[in-house]
């Protein structure tokens, strides 16, 4: 008992320090900072109350760090921009100072305040909200992060190229792997491509360089023909359960026919399929792994046109940019004309149009079936096109190329070189505005061409061109990837536009919400495969870095039980919604046989479902106590801060 | 009658995986709403015992609004521990004279930016008819 009261007589003389930010002028033009400082001088245990530009940033951090160093402060505040943004830079500062990074509670003054409010109501709200951090602060308490012993192993969901770099350098850094793919084929999209822009590199040397070291290597095991039919567990510590099975009767028949026509062997490259490591499973198998973390690496689907869509599907003359790659990657093997043919049938001319499936706009494009529209840039498609267009008028210099396009992203580093070498090659331009996309309609006039394409030019001052064509190729964008059962299963973050949503694209690039899942590659978003292979590698050193050491800490956000409170009454094992979590156990209370709640913190998962039913409040959860929400109310409500006048 | 900042709050508590980021994303999409609205993070509104929403009506708190992660809720079952918990706190509301309206629980995600602002526009719509916590009790008698 003498401890609990030198417990609460500490917390009534906790040292609170109020850092408020800037964040430039993203704080401070709407709100008047030094008027909030000014204010939070009034809050109870307040001691200390400094302002910075960007508190996040060195000498922001410094601020805090020294106050810590030289015990002026012993809780922290820090008005800011969201918590999830700039917490863990703020706990850590307080660490490096010496002390407890638990001791730290935020207000939410930017994207709650600055961001939605103006003038001094922005003002009073703001010290409000520091007010409110403030007394949730005094009683914090000084926490330890739990050590759980993680499994040294990574499962890599997906085999395309992200799949592949993922997995090797896990591997080659000491870590087990499993890498799961649902197809019979490593190498994904990038093993149908043809050659890789802009260093023009044979796709065939590039998964096979990846896939042989992958099959090669005694750390991976790969699973083809799988998925994943159940999830539980935690970073560290997650259990899934795979199921092999034979492919359903017509998936992935054209690469089991190109396999078999180009009598290679398993863990060979087929051109247009990828490698299979092992054959077709005949019968339905289980494997159960336990895995420490999980990259997901399941890739993009290319769009598929509607039926009619610059005559897609109504006119075989009409094909996606996948389809010519395909067409011309076959061709080559036969050998190359100086004319294009597709299917014995010359190409005099091509038209190839840009953001067929991206870009859309409300009210100018017609939704998907489920409502949707593709409003992002694809942003490989321009690079892709004009690469294939080039190698269209280098290898076939009798067939004349058309682009029809509406903006030119051709962003990465060596790729404007692939927009002067089409340019060079003699391709011509035509520019058109999204509510007046080229015209694709059936030839009837004279000549032999099956097509004719108009549009309204922009590069000519909206001059009217038509001309007659034999192909027209659709530079089709990337979708995400149908994973909707892992999404479902893993509660995984979906964002607006259906890519898998990162938790900051700067700060936390490859993570999620959920510790221990990272994103590899087009998943998140249309990438190249060079940004692909990037972001696959950025997984790779963040798993490793979670599993480095063979543990990980978790926050110790758990349920406490205050035994000089409990009474025994057992509510709380019965609110309890996790198994096993909570129990009634037997102790020694003052030389007496009692029955007292006890957390099992491995378990418990801190909801609090036992917090709300026990009479005495003699549980609660650390760092979440009901009277920290109670406290807060109270200064949310008070007007000892700020003069009643504002009201 | 424009509510001020210090005058009629609105109470939310918006859980940490859902809900706040939907706060949040509300802020980053710059979209304005009242400023008597305040955000408390929360891990999961599973934790308030009945009198925690009954306190804060006789504080002052003129409306409040669980914004939860529905059946989202990553702690399988505290949603439905919930929503038995806010018909238990309804029927104490309607014992004290409080019109049950001023407490509103709803699902929020974490992009769900034009949800926030309905909700936030409802409620003030309503505190606004309403008055302070009490005053409909007063007007009925």
């Amino acid at each position: 008992m003498a401890d609990d009261n030198k417990d609460k007589k500490a917390t009534s003389e906790q040292k609170v320090g109020v850092y408020v930010c800037h964040c430039g002028g993203n704080i401070s033009d709407h709100v008047a900072v030094e008027e909030v400082c000014k204010n939070a001088e009034k809050i109870p245990g307040v001691v200390k109350v400094q302002n910075d530009v960007f508190m996040c940033s060195d000498p922001g951090q410094e601020l805090i760090m020294e106050d810590i160093k030289n015990g002026t402060v012993d809780r922290v505040v820090v008005a800011s921009c969201a918590p999830d943004l700039h917490s863990s830079t703020f706990r850590n500062a307080i660490q490096r100072a010496g002390g407890n990074p638990y001791i730290y509670e935020h207000a939410n003054i930017r994207e709650q305040v600055s961001w939605v409010h103006h003038g001094d109501q922005a003002t009073n709200k703001a010290t409000r909200l520091v007010a409110a951090a403030a007394a949730k602060a005094r009683e914090l308490q000084p926490l330890e992060p739990f050590k759980v012993d993680a499994k040294r192993h990574v499962t890599v969901i997906g085999g395309g190229i992200a799949g592949l770099k993922s997995a090797l350098d896990l591997a080659r850094k000491g870590l087990d792997v499993a890498l799961i793919d649902k197809s019979p084929f490593l190498g994904g999209w990038t093993a149908k491509w043809d050659r890789a822009f802009p260093t023009d590199d044979p796709v065939s040397e590039l998964v096979t360089a990846l896939a042989g070291e992958v099959l090669n290597s005694e750390k991976i095991t790969v699973y083809t023909c799988s998925r994943i039919t159940a999830f539980e567990g935690f970073i560290g510590n997650f259990k899934l359960t795979l199921t092999q099975a034979p492919p359903e009767s017509d998936a992935y028949e054209d690469e089991i026919k190109r396999l078999s026509d180009s009598g290679k062997g398993f863990g060979e490259f087929v051109p247009l399929a990828g490698i299979c490591p092992a054959g077709i499973p005949e019968t339905t198998t289980t494997h159960d792994i336990e895995t420490g973390a999980i990259v997901l690496a399941t890739g993009f689907l290319p769009y598929a046109p509607r039926y009619g869509e610059y005559r897609y599907g109504e006119s075989k003359e009409v094909i996606t940019l996948p389809e010519l790659i395909r067409i011309m990657a076959e061709n080559r093997q036969k050998g190359v004309g100086d004319t294009l043919e597709i299917n014995d049938r010359k190409i005099r001319s091509v038209a190839m149009i840009h953001c067929v499936g991206s870009r859309q706009i409300p009210g100018i494009h017609e939704p998907d079936a489920k409502g949707n529209l593709n409003e992002y840039c694809s942003r490989t498609c321009c690079s892709a096109t004009l690469h294939a267009a080039s190698m269209i008028r280098n290898n076939h210099p009798k067939t004349r190329v058309f682009d029809f396009y509406r903006d030119i992203r051709t962003y990465g580093r060596g790729q404007e070189e692939l927009y002067e070498e089409a340019s060079d090659s003699k391709v011509v331009f035509f520019r058109f505005e999204a509510d007046a996309p080229p015209e694709v309609t059936r030839n009837t006039g004279s000549g032999d061409f099956p097509l004719n394409i108009k549009v309204k030019d922009t590069l000519t001052f909206d001059e009217e061109l038509e001309m007659p064509v034999d192909l027209v190729v659709l530079a089709v964008g990337m979708e995400p990837g149908n994973i909707s059962d892992l999404v479902e299963m893993m509660k995984l973050p979906v964002g607006v536009d259906g890519f898998l949503q990162e938790v900051h694209p700067k700060l936390r690039p490859v993570e999620i919400a959920q510790s221990g899942v990272l994103l590899a590659g087009t998943c998140q978003a249309p990438f190249d495969m060079g940004e692909t292979c990037s972001a696959a590698s950025g997984a790779a050193a963040k798993a490793s870095a979670i599993l480095g050491k063979g543990y990980v800490e978790l926050d110790p956000f758990v349920a406490e039980v205050d035994l000089n409170k409990c009474l025994g009454t057992g509510t709380c094992v019965n609110a309890c919604i996790v198994e096993g979590a909570l129990s009634l156990v037997e102790m020694d209370v003052d030389g007496e046989k009692v029955k007292r709640a006890q957390v099992n913190p491995a378990l418990c998962t801190g909801c609090g479902a036992c917090v709300a039913v026990c009479p005495e409040n003699a549980i609660n959860v650390k760092g979440w106590t009901l009277k920290q929400y109670e406290d807060m109310v109270d200064m949310i409500v008070s007007d000892r801060i700020l003069p009643s006048q504002t009201a | 009658m424009a509510l001020q900042e210090n005058q009629a709050k609105i109470l939310i508590l918006a859980t940490e995986d859902c809900a706040y980021p939907g706060a949040n994303a509300v802020g980053q999409a710059h979209m304005s709403y009242p400023e008597n609205t305040y955000v408390l993070r929360v891990r999961a509104p599973v934790m308030f015992p009945e009198h925690f929403y009954l306190d804060c009506f006789k504080k002052g708190i003129y409306g409040i609004i669980i914004m939860s992660c529905g059946v989202e809720c990553p702690y399988e079952g505290a949603y439905q521990a919930l929503a038995a918990r806010v018909d238990k706190v309804y029927a104490m509301m309607r014992e004290e004279g409080l019109d049950p309206r001023r407490l509103r629980l709803t699902g929020v995600c974490t992009v769900c930016t034009k949800a926030f602002v309905k909700e936030v526009n409802q409620m003030n719509q309503l505190i606004s008819e309403l008055g302070p916590p009490g005053a409909e009790s007063k007007k009925a008698a």
